[in-house]
């Protein structure tokens, strides 16, 4: 068996799709995986992949055009999952679509493709709640800074959503585990940027700095709920304790 | 009056205002589909987006608050009306549009909910409310989600210049029928409640044949697949040939043509257990009401008992929150499964079963169409079978070109087995062996449903708790 490596960035993954397909070493005897590799397993040679943008770039022109873009779009979702296998679900779902083309998409009771759809659902859900759930707090200067911690890396997924809410407003969102941030100028592009641990610092204590508008807000959540029809099973279902660490609504009494 | 009100700050208005505008059930930011504008704020996404979800469990996707809860009318069963002593406040217009900018911008809310008591009398109101509006998509440059309330008895000029800055309008029809409205609601009548409705009906189809659209509202795109739904029933209006001139606007034309009127169509609301109304009263009317007036939605609100009158139900009678639940149930069944309201409900059989949902209960009723093979059956059988909704059956549709189904793929592939396994066959064997028997699977229904129907029932057994021993025995 033959495990391809590579880090946890998708220009790394796709070319470690491209080694895995072109070693030629037969389908059934590799295996990819995205780095850190925890146990290793005896009987297998391990080959580490650096990214290659020239590879990359084939990878991800054969995916458009052999299969579709919207698959391409799949992919690149997958690819942001947390899953320990992810790179080898993808890998499995590409085999089955270079051979069957678009038609592949609509194999839903395939196990490879079964896999692929579910990790897609995931990363897609994830994305969507945090569209809701992500909380912006204003500092004087007017700029609106958000925290979260997603499980999957969507901050790549979840802020073009924002680019179309706030166009013209000084905005950031930062990433607490993963030490990203994407930030968008009033008058400007939105660029992703890794932070360092003093600046996640600083950005943390701005955040907890609460104004008129948090405790209005938070008044407003407490009074248009209705006693008589108070149902916390209901209310977790919606909005899983997960999601509730930054929610400043919920930061005095969780329990409300 | 006027001393209290100038003395109380925002915070004390909000708070008073959205607890006056809790009883409001709507609170959707769908339908409308609008990208983001540089130098305004805001965009609005068909599907709607919920920001939080309240004690209570319903979603907070607007700011949803009275412009003010200073009320002239004395309706029965409002915590708002003129004879209550509640505390008492009034927004002003500038006010609500800071409120909904800042809280935008923090990603808080999707947008508004602006409804009121009427404050005054109902053309101040509405004039107040048509400002505030405008206000916030002028002045302020908001593009993201409104919904107004329509007053009743407004002047239709104002209800119309509302319309243009609004997404979505609505007009409660408080009860079901006018004889609960006449008893609970005097001040209002059937007449001032349906004439709006009409009113933005027609300058919605007309705007929408303006920009080359169908006259009728989108409706679910599956709804193509099916045949005889609630929505290619309904007996078509001329709009336009009929009624010439209603559709000469108010405004020039200059304002109308870059605006939309009311993209996210309207809904309405009524409520349920005040009155003597049966489900199948409600659903019908609910279905008259898509079909008539074309709406986009109808509400359903359990009745909270708040006033002591004779002829409603008493403070403390539970809230018949299973009942709204499966009245929302079969409005889902309307809408997007291709049901009509006839097929579930009947004047023999005129309510819901509490203990099982109202598509297994006409399933069970309707067993001779049962076991369906999910390799052959068309997608309206497929959806009228109980756990089968409308992503599963796309889903099988979809899959089974391509490879046969077992039930195992069918799981996987994320169709819920739960109820669907008693009345589906995989290449014509069902999951388990089976007898397909009415008594034998409303058993087995029920108990599925046991605990699910109880959780939502809950406040109606409060008075059920733990035995003692020791309390209820006597034992010392």
């Amino acid at each position: 068996m033959i495990v391809f490596t590579c880090e946890d960035t998708f220009e790394a993954m796709m070319t470690c799709i491209y080694e895995a397909w072109s070693s030629k070493a037969g389908h059934k005897n590799i295996k990819l995986k995205t780095e850190p590799i925890g146990n290793l397993e005896l009987f297998c040679e391990y080959r580490h992949t650096d990214g290659d943008m020239e590879k990359c770039r084939k990878v991800i022109r054969a995916i458009q055009q052999k299969i579709s873009r919207r698959a391409y779009h799949m992919v690149f979702r997958c690819a942001a999952s947390e899953h320990p296998e992810k790179l080898d679900i993808i890998y499995r779902f590409l085999l089955l679509g270079f051979y069957y083309g678009s038609r592949v998409l609509s194999m839903l009771s395939h196990p490879a493709v079964m896999a692929f759809f579910e990790l897609d659902r995931k990363v897609s859900n994830e994305t969507h709640l945090f569209r809701e759930f992500t909380r912006f707090s204003s500092s004087e200067n007017g700029v609106l800074s958000a925290l979260i911690e997603p499980k999957s890396n969507i901050l790549p997924l979840l802020y073009p959503s924002f680019e179309d809410r706030m166009p013209s407003e000084n905005w950031m969102i930062t990433d607490v585990n993963r030490r990203l941030a994407a930030v968008h100028p009033a008058a400007d592009e939105t660029y992703l940027t890794s932070l360092s641990a003093d600046e996640l610092t600083l950005i943390r204590q701005d955040y907890f700095q609460q104004d008129i508008y948090t405790d209005m807000w938070t008044g407003f959540f407490q009074n248009i709920a209705i006693k008589e029809r108070k149902n916390p099973a209901c209310q977790r279902t919606h909005l899983p304790l997960w999601y509730r660490k930054y929610a400043v609504e919920f930061s005095p009494d969780p329990d409300i | 009056m006027e001393i209290i009100k100038s003395t109380l700050s925002l915070t004390e208005k909000l708070n008073i205002l959205a607890d006056a505008a809790k009883y409001d059930v709507a609170c959707t930011s769908s339908g409308s589909d609008r990208r983001g504008k540089k130098g305004f704020l805001g965009n609005s996404c068909a599907a709607g987006i919920c920001h939080s979800f309240s004690a209570d469990g319903r979603c907070i996707s607007l700011l949803k608050i009275l412009f003010s809860n200073d009320c002239i009318y004395d309706c029965k069963y409002c915590q708002s009306r003129c004879s209550n002593e509640t505390p008492r406040a009034t927004f002003l217009p500038e006010e609500i549009c800071s409120l909904v900018m800042e809280f935008y911008k923090r990603n808080y809310i999707e947008g508004l909910f602006l409804s009121s008591a009427v404050c005054k009398n109902p053309v101040y109101t509405m004039e107040q409310i048509c400002h505030t509006v405008y206000l916030l998509r002028t002045r302020f440059r908001f593009n993201g989600y409104i919904h107004v309330k329509a007053i009743p008895h407004a002047p239709a000029e104002l209800i119309e210049r509302t319309g243009y800055y609004a997404d979505r309008m609505s007009i409660n029809l408080e009860l079901p029928t006018s004889e609960g409205l006449r008893a609970l609601a005097p001040a209002k009548t059937r007449e001032s409640i349906l004439s709006p409705m009409r009113q933005i009906q027609d300058r919605i189809s007309e705007h929408r044949m303006l920009t080359g659209k169908d006259p009728r509202l989108e409706r679910s795109s599956a709804n193509r697949y099916l045949s005889g739904t609630i929505f290619d029933t309904a007996p078509s209006r001329k709009l336009l040939s009929e009624t010439p001139a209603k559709t000469s606007a108010f405004l020039p034309d200059s304002v109308r043509a870059d605006r939309s009127f009311v993209p996210a169509g309207q809904s309405t609301q009524m409520i349920i257990g005040a009155t003597e109304e049966t489900d199948f009263q409600i659903l019908s009317v609910t279905q008259a009401l898509y079909q008539q007036f074309d709406l986009k939605r109808v509400f359903f609100s359990a009745y909270i008992p708040l006033n002591d009158e004779p002829g409603l139900p008493p403070p403390g009678t539970a809230v018949p929150l299973l009942r709204e639940h499966r009245l929302y149930q079969a409005d889902w069944l309307l809408r997007y499964y291709g049901f009509r309201a006839d097929e579930l409900l009947s004047t023999e059989r005129p309510n819901f079963n509490p203990h099982i949902d109202p598509k297994c209960e006409w399933a069970l009723r309707h067993l001779e169409q049962f076991p369906i093979e999910v390799h052959t059956a068309d997608y309206a059988s497929l959806l009228r079978v109980p756990g089968i909704g409308n992503k599963s059956a796309l889903r099988i549709v979809k899959s089974r070109k391509s490879g046969s189904l077992t039930f195992e793929s069918l799981k996987k592939m994320g169709v819920v087995l739960k109820r669907a396994q008693y009345f589906i066959t995989c290449k014509g064997k069902t999951l388990y062996p089976i007898r397909l028997e009415e008594n034998y699977l409303t058993r087995q229904l029920t108990a599925e449903q046991e605990g699910y129907t109880r959780r939502i029932g809950q406040s109606a057994h409060e008075n059920w708790r733990q035995l003692s021993l020791f309390d209820d025995m006597g034992l010392k």
